[in-house]
């Protein structure tokens, strides 16, 4: 390796005195510097305060990459001041030396990170088992989700990554690429409980990641913040009701005759409530975070997890919205008619009208046989039935995003439908808030008989 | 000048693994505890357990057994471990570390059937060291601080405790005067029960693996108030620190499992001296050994280019070396040297202080209301820690702290007593001194020379004679300290804090020293030249000091208690 020897470098430092205030200057220095390739910018900083002035301050703990203390802007890139040597720079190039972006400042090169905490906060960082084991769970190294969480746990937390990105400072509420990072490594550990309310944390945040690859590059633990967020995006649609709600098992859901329908209702602006007891999923999110999780069975999750993989298969054959269900209910079978292009509506029950409360948005799984070609298949679809307030009326949307056909869920605290895919958003009354779909989602004919809700499927 | 108070249930001082622990446990045992840790870092990003390379020791397997372990341990520690502690370490360490994993969410290395990995260590008579990768620290500490998030425990981050705070009787400890670090002001913070738990981190030395920022902080605040202390001349010294001149990134670490998986040692002939040093085991002999050795290598001239010896890896093959270390080739590759495939200089580094207070199993010490944990205990290791043995201490007395904790204030739980109503003024006048003074800015220099005094005189190699020029050396820097004056604001004033590490250096420098010279004969990390062997008849003995009324350590001996296993038995223990 080329070294460096013997060479007088010109370096500027912005400081800054919370006793003084103002915007921060830059200081000059000449540090003559024997061997640079041995001399980090942390050693440049000590020999700085050792020998020039002893008021500059900067942040720093364990000096070998581990901590994430000493992160900061390093000649116009983000770096920690520890992993980054003086011969990283070309030889009588200067060094100029910033506190990282989008931090308050606290003094000279120290920001404050209570901002980057508190969005990493927000994401649900933390494990919260499914239940409590006595043992380590047998996980193989080449399972499925270790490889996809692969090092993306050895985040430091350093900031860089934040510092370095675009959006971070236009979206208040972007919860950043760390944070996201973090909750990805979460979503896809399998012993943890909390994967809807997580979900529900950081999804919208992840589109406001425009895929600079800015934290990517940055990254001083070369992990891809980048990957884990379009993870997240991928996971949305892939397994949008994945949870830990207790499922039945499925013998009991074969023999049940006429499967009731499952019903979310969510109000605009207040926590969503089950209604009916969740025998697919739907999972009641105002549960306290904090709670420990009921015990569930393994095997039951694992049932679980095998009928999203069916779910997520008749996803990604291309059907859209529409998806296989492994088990579930049959209709009778002479609502199915002739899988032609002008069939008659098949009207399918929704379940009694009581059960839709004024005021709020109930998402329901319609069950019902279609014929295609040859084949009977059992499907089930979505739909967002919204009962607006004193009005005797009833508006049923159809959960297909306009877009490009991948369903779109009601977000309760957004007050806005919203689409996993590529970040579309649509008012209570349908038309398009956000994103790219070209025109409002579609409204579904029904019709009320005898107290019951009945939905066309054509 | 005003300071602000606080009171708390629980006083925690400090954020590592021992930290951490016992506010997760006396939260979980009781969550309207109110509990307050105080940490020199920012969140989680302090100290010696996030910068834990190799791993944890810990029984999983049935072909191991806690006898073993435990043998290994008082092995390790020739014999003057305290036993209790030792069996308490290997016992509990199996169920903390089955709760990292199944309660906060920690995830280390797996088997290829999905159990979970354990690799080999030096002086272990089992591969128990469970590991992530060769930077395990970092998943501990980032998992427990998301716990410490999600219940939302209060973190006082950048403050650091200067002292302890006591009652007039100097029997009860009333909480701990700390220091905002951000904006220079003194908080006054009072605890029914405070935990120290700060980790050692022998920074007073010439070269330390331990950040810089880390200044045996805890050990000196225990010692000012008047903690029964234990063993402090036992100090550990790694044998393989980086050697990068100049740079403070010299004396990190290259991590012991290189040495556990076969790496050899060269001397600056080319010669692997480890093989007569300890014939059998050669590079794998316990760090005792094998710093002990390196450095009469090189004060027998025979030290490489660099000034140390170098540790090689490269027989290993490059493709094992960079898939089993790859934090440590980074850190080499940083500096222009390739692990996987060349050696690389390496000196022993000032690592861990085994000493420490005296503490039971429950954490308590000689002073009510006191409870310590981790690094700043003393007892477990006896005369020298195993690798692996270090996060697991912490870890398991973090735990047995929070339980302890939780229990004392279940059980008497009651607000503290007055604290002396002149120690505060006291203490802050004493820290903010150098401010006023029209002294010298000489504070790196005085630093600089306790750093080469402790090296040279109270380091590897001791003897009567260079520790009794170290007394002198430290009585005179102590009294150039007085002399030096602190410049600027309080804000974020590193320079400040810089001075009060080294006033805790000072203190524990002047117990070590101490400590050294009663113990007169060689055990363990503790090596005298003019006493270079062990006497099983004389040395089997414990140091208990205090601080007497004139500042200085008074120290007793007493015999080591042989509880569980007698001397023969450790005597014959092979590993």
């Amino acid at each position: 390796m080329e070294s460096t020897k013997g060479n007088t470098r010109k370096i500027d430092v912005f400081r800054y005195d919370p006793t003084q205030g103002g915007d921060g200057h830059f200081d000059h220095f000449d540090l003559y510097i024997d061997d640079e390739t041995n001399t980090t910018i942390l050693d440049v900083l000590i020999r700085l305060q050792k020998e020039q002035d002893s008021t500059l301050s900067f942040r720093y703990a364990c000096r070998v990459n581990m901590c994430g203390s000493c992160g900061m802007v390093i000649n116009g890139r983000e770096g920690l001041a520890c992993k980054t040597n003086v011969s990283d720079f070309p030889a009588k190039q200067g060094i100029t030396i910033r506190p990282l972006n989008h931090f308050p400042v606290v003094k000279d090169l120290v920001v404050d990170m209570g901002p980057f905490f508190k969005h990493y906060e927000e994401c649900l960082p933390f494990f919260e088992p499914r239940k409590i084991m006595d043992e380590p769970a047998i996980i193989r190294p080449d399972s499925k989700e270790r490889i996809a969480i692969g090092l993306a746990t050895e985040c430091i937390a350093c900031g860089c990554c934040v510092s370095s990105c675009t959006m971070a400072n236009y979206h208040e509420n972007y919860a950043g690429p760390a944070p996201l990072n973090r909750a990805f490594t979460l979503l896809m550990d399998s012993r943890d409980a909390l994967y809807e309310e997580r979900m529900d944390k950081v999804l919208q945040s992840c589109y406001n990641c425009r895929t600079e690859f800015n934290c990517t590059e940055v990254c001083p633990k070369d992990i891809s913040c980048t990957r884990a967020i379009k993870y997240i995006q991928r996971l949305a649609i892939k397994e949008p009701f994945k949870s830990v709600a207790k499922p039945k098992p499925a013998q009991d859901v074969e023999s049940s005759p006429e499967p009731e329908p499952i019903i979310m209702n969510t109000a605009p602006g207040t926590s969503p409530v089950i209604q009916t007891p969740a025998m697919d999923v739907k999972h009641d999110t105002s549960r306290c975070r904090h709670e420990s999780t009921p015990a569930i069975p393994v095997e039951a999750i694992e049932a679980n997890n095998t009928s999203r993989r069916s779910f997520l298969a008749g996803l990604t054959m291309g059907i859209g919205a529409v998806s296989v269900l492994t088990v579930g209910g049959v209709l009778a079978a002479s609502f199915v008619g002739p899988a032609m292009q002008k069939k008659p509506p098949l009207w399918v029950p929704a379940g009694s009208i009581e059960k839709f409360p004024v005021g709020q948005v109930s998402t329901v799984n319609l069950r019902y046989t279609e014929n295609v070609g040859i084949y009977k298949q059992e499907l089930v679809k979505p739909v967002l039935v919204w009962r607006p307030p004193n009005q005797n009326k009833i508006i049923v949307y159809n959960s297909t995003c306009t877009h490009l056909g991948c369903t779109v869920h009601w977000d309760v605290n957004q007050n806005l439908f919203l689409c996993a895919c590529h970040g579309g958003a649509f008012a209570l009354d349908g038309s398009v808030m956000a994103g790219p779909p070209p025109r409002p989602l579609d409204h579904m004919e029904f019709k009320v008989d005898s107290g019951n809700l009945l939905i066309a499927m054509v | 000048m005003i300071h602000e108070t606080l009171k708390a249930d629980i006083l925690i001082i400090g954020m590592g693994a021992a930290g951490q622990l016992a506010a997760l446990y006396a939260h979980d045992e009781n969550p309207d505890l109110n509990i307050l840790i105080v940490t020199k870092a920012l969140k989680g990003k302090g100290g010696c357990s996030r910068m834990v390379q190799g791993g944890f020791n810990v029984v999983l397997n049935e072909a191991d057994s806690h006898e073993k372990h435990l043998m290994d341990t008082l092995k390790g520690g020739q014999y003057i471990n305290d036993q209790d502690l030792a069996r308490t370490l290997v016992e509990q360490a199996t169920p903390t570390i089955k709760e990292m994993e199944t309660r906060f969410g920690c995830f280390f290395d797996r088997n290829p059937d999905g159990t979970v990995h354990q690799k080999p260590f030096a002086g272990q008579s089992f591969d128990r060291t469970v590991h992530k990768g060769d930077l395990t620290g970092i998943e501990m500490i980032s998992r427990m601080t998301e716990q410490i998030m999600k219940r939302k425990i209060q973190v006082l981050e950048e403050c650091r405790a200067v002292d302890l705070l006591k009652d007039k009787s100097g029997q009860q400890v009333t909480g701990a005067l700390i220091l905002n670090m951000k904006q220079g002001k003194f908080i006054r913070a009072e605890a029914s029960a405070t935990l120290v738990a700060t980790g050692g981190g022998p920074t007073q030395y010439r070269f330390h693996a331990p950040g810089p920022e880390k200044s045996v902080d805890g050990l000196g605040m225990l010692y000012r108030a008047g903690t029964l202390m234990r063993d402090m001349e036992m100090i550990q010294f790694h044998p393989t620190g980086l050697i990068i001149d100049g740079s403070v990134v010299a004396g990190s670490l290259l991590e012991e499992g290189l040495r556990g998986s076969g790496a050899y040692l060269y001397n600056g002939n080319g010669e692997r001296y480890m093989k007569n040093y300890a014939p059998d085991v050669a590079e794998r002999a316990t760090r005792d050994v094998v710093s002990r050795s390196s450095y009469l290598e090189m004060m027998a001239g025979r030290h490489c280019e660099e000034g140390g010896v170098r540790i090689d890896a490269a027989h290993l093959g490059a493709e094992f070396v960079l898939k089993n270390f790859p934090g440590m080739c980074s850190r080499c590759a940083q500096f222009g040297y390739d692990l996987a495939r060349g050696p690389v200089p390496v000196s022993p580094s000032a690592h861990f202080v085994m000493g420490g207070a005296r503490i039971n199993r429950d954490c308590e010490t000689s002073l009510d209301r006191l409870f310590v944990a981790g690094e700043d205990g003393g007892g477990v290791h006896g005369g020298n820690r195993l690798g692996g043995n270090g996060i697991c201490e912490s870890s398991v007395y973090g735990r047995q702290a929070g339980k302890a904790l939780a229990r004392f204030m279940a059980d008497n739980g009651t607000a503290p007593p007055e604290t002396d109503p002149e120690m505060v003024g006291e203490l802050m006048a004493k820290y903010l001194a150098p401010f006023g003074r029209n002294g010298k800015e000489e504070l790196f220099v005085l630093r600089d020379e306790l750093k080469e005094c402790n090296w040279n005189n109270v380091g590897v190699v001791r003897n009567a004679k260079d520790m009794a020029t170290a007394v002198e050396e430290i009585n005179a820097i102590r009294e150039e300290a007085k002399t030096l004056k602190i410049s600027g604001t309080r804000a974020y004033n590193m320079p400040w804090n810089i001075y009060i590490d080294f006033l805790n250096m000072l203190d524990v420098s002047d117990m070590v020293v101490v400590s050294a010279m009663a113990r007169k004969e060689s055990r363990a990390a503790h090596y005298r030249s003019d006493f270079p062997e062990q006497d099983d008849d004389k040395g089997l003995f414990n140091s208990f000091l205090t601080r007497s009324a004139d500042g200085k350590p008074s120290l007793i001996t007493e015999p080591v208690d042989f509880m569980y296993k007698s001397l023969r038995e450790c005597q014959i223990h092979k590993k």
